[in-house]
């Protein structure tokens, strides 16, 4: 874990319901990033102020969470998928 | 025994002493302090229904958005006040004093709570996240009746522990046996559902333990806790979120042994394999400048020794959303990143 620590994570990020579908849907990002970061990056891309992001169509990690302890803990073949709506998907 | 301390956890509360901040007061004099005990396991926006009507009548005219700080810091609302007690308070403070605002909400440092509801749904988001850790699904958590989900929150923020442990096995999310009381005495979360053998068998063998440790790394020494400085940043605070990984054959595994396999930046070469030198080697480590050294440990309240079995500890001090939430001061001899 301590020799991956600099290494970037491939983020996946999916559209789900009416949310706008990006044209580049995945992307790298810095491990030692906060989680924080994907979600600004998300309301830049679809010009809202807020989004609903899920990890696995499951739960929405805290922004003060590292990217790399969510993709330690919940990525799936080499990446983080994350799924993102502009209104509540999964209460 | 098991049970007791569980029990104990759940009845944990932290008294307080809530002061309104100076520039929401209008009235004189102003309004005393409000002395409040909050549950450990509880957090701080379900305050809100007693101590508005204690404040309301001092309160400019507007829309209620309740936030609290401590020396200057916005409190996080979703980690539980038992741990930002823990993690703010080295030297205990007792009461503890914090500051209530109802207006201007930090939204820059914190993220959007809509009150009751909105602390439910970061519970239960939490809950899934350890069902994730655990059983690398959340399934269980998602397909939970609408009545089991509410009756979860409602011994949560009551306190019943019974009603807890009785929605809570239907989860299935047992951890580990203790390897001393487990297989005698099964733990309350586990025992009452297991169907049958194999399945406790099985659970026994190997676990993810689901973790949020709040690290201060420091690099000068400090003798007295009260010298401890305050934070006035989140940034100063290293949020980590590692599973342990648990295995239950062969030595027993300790409460070192785990921070150890959380932070293999600050103990390299070790990983998580068993260590059956654990007890006099935090002594050793104290003695030599180039290792770590741990200043603080706190679960919960408590200060336990790092060779205690990490079982114990997780059966016993883990928070009703299946984490175990430590906090950890260390003395680095350099700065780590983050």
């Amino acid at each position: 874990m301590a020799s991956d620590a600099s290494r970037k994570v491939v983020v996946h990020l999916r559209a789900t319901g009416d949310a706008p579908i990006l044209k580049q849907a995945k992307f790298k990002i810095a491990g030692t990033d906060k989680f924080s970061k994907v979600i600004d990056f998300l309301c830049r891309q679809i010009h809202r102020e807020t989004v609903f992001v899920y990890v696995n169509t499951a739960f929405s990690p805290t922004p003060d969470e590292l990217v790399n302890d969510l993709y330690h803990n919940f990525g799936i073949d080499g990446k983080l998928v994350v799924n993102y709506a502009c209104s509540m998907a999964w209460g | 025994m098991e049970k007791e301390a569980q029990q104990f956890v759940w009845e944990g509360a932290i008294p307080l002493q809530v002061h309104l901040h100076d520039s929401e007061v209008t009235t004189l004099p102003p309004p005393s302090p409000a002395l409040i005990l909050a549950p450990r396991i509880g957090y701080l926006p379900l305050l809100c229904p007693q101590l508005k009507p204690f404040f309301s009548e001092a309160l400019p005219p507007g829309v209620d958005t309740i936030w609290f700080e401590y020396k200057g810091l916005p409190l996080k609302w979703y980690i539980p006040i038992g741990v930002l007690f823990d993690l703010l308070c080295a030297e205990p403070e007792r009461p503890w004093n914090l500051t209530v605002h109802f207006r201007g909400y930090p939204g820059h440092i914190l993220i959007p709570c809509d009150g009751e509801d909105g602390v439910k749904w970061s519970y239960i988001n939490s809950l899934k996240e350890a069902a994730y850790i655990i059983h690398g699904s959340s399934k269980n958590v998602m397909n939970m009746s609408h009545p089991d989900q509410v009756e979860l929150w409602r011994s949560v923020m009551s306190g019943k522990l019974d009603t807890y442990n009785l929605i809570s096995s239907k989860l299935k999310l047992g951890i580990i046996g203790d390897e001393f009381s487990g297989k005698l005495n099964p733990s309350p979360l586990k025992g009452q559902h297991s169907a049958n053998d194999t399945e406790a068998t099985a659970a026994l063998k190997a676990s993810r333990i689901p973790v949020r440790l709040y690290l201060w790394t420091v690099n000068e020494d400090f003798d007295d806790l009260e010298e401890a400085p305050h934070f006035d940043s989140w940034d100063q605070i290293s949020y980590i979120n590692r599973p342990v990984e648990f295995k239950t054959e062969g030595k027993y595994f300790t409460l070192l042994d785990a921070v150890k396999s959380i932070l293999p930046e600050l103990y390299p070469g070790s990983s998580n394999t068993m260590n059956t030198e654990s007890k006099n080697e935090q002594k050793v480590e104290a003695e030599k400048e180039s290792y770590p050294v741990i200043k603080l440990l706190r679960i919960q309240g408590i200060e336990p020794k790092m060779e205690i079995p990490f079982s114990w500890v997780v059966n016993n001090l883990m928070n009703p959303d299946y984490f175990l939430h430590i906090c950890l001061y260390i003395k680095v001899p350099k700065p780590i990143g983050t």
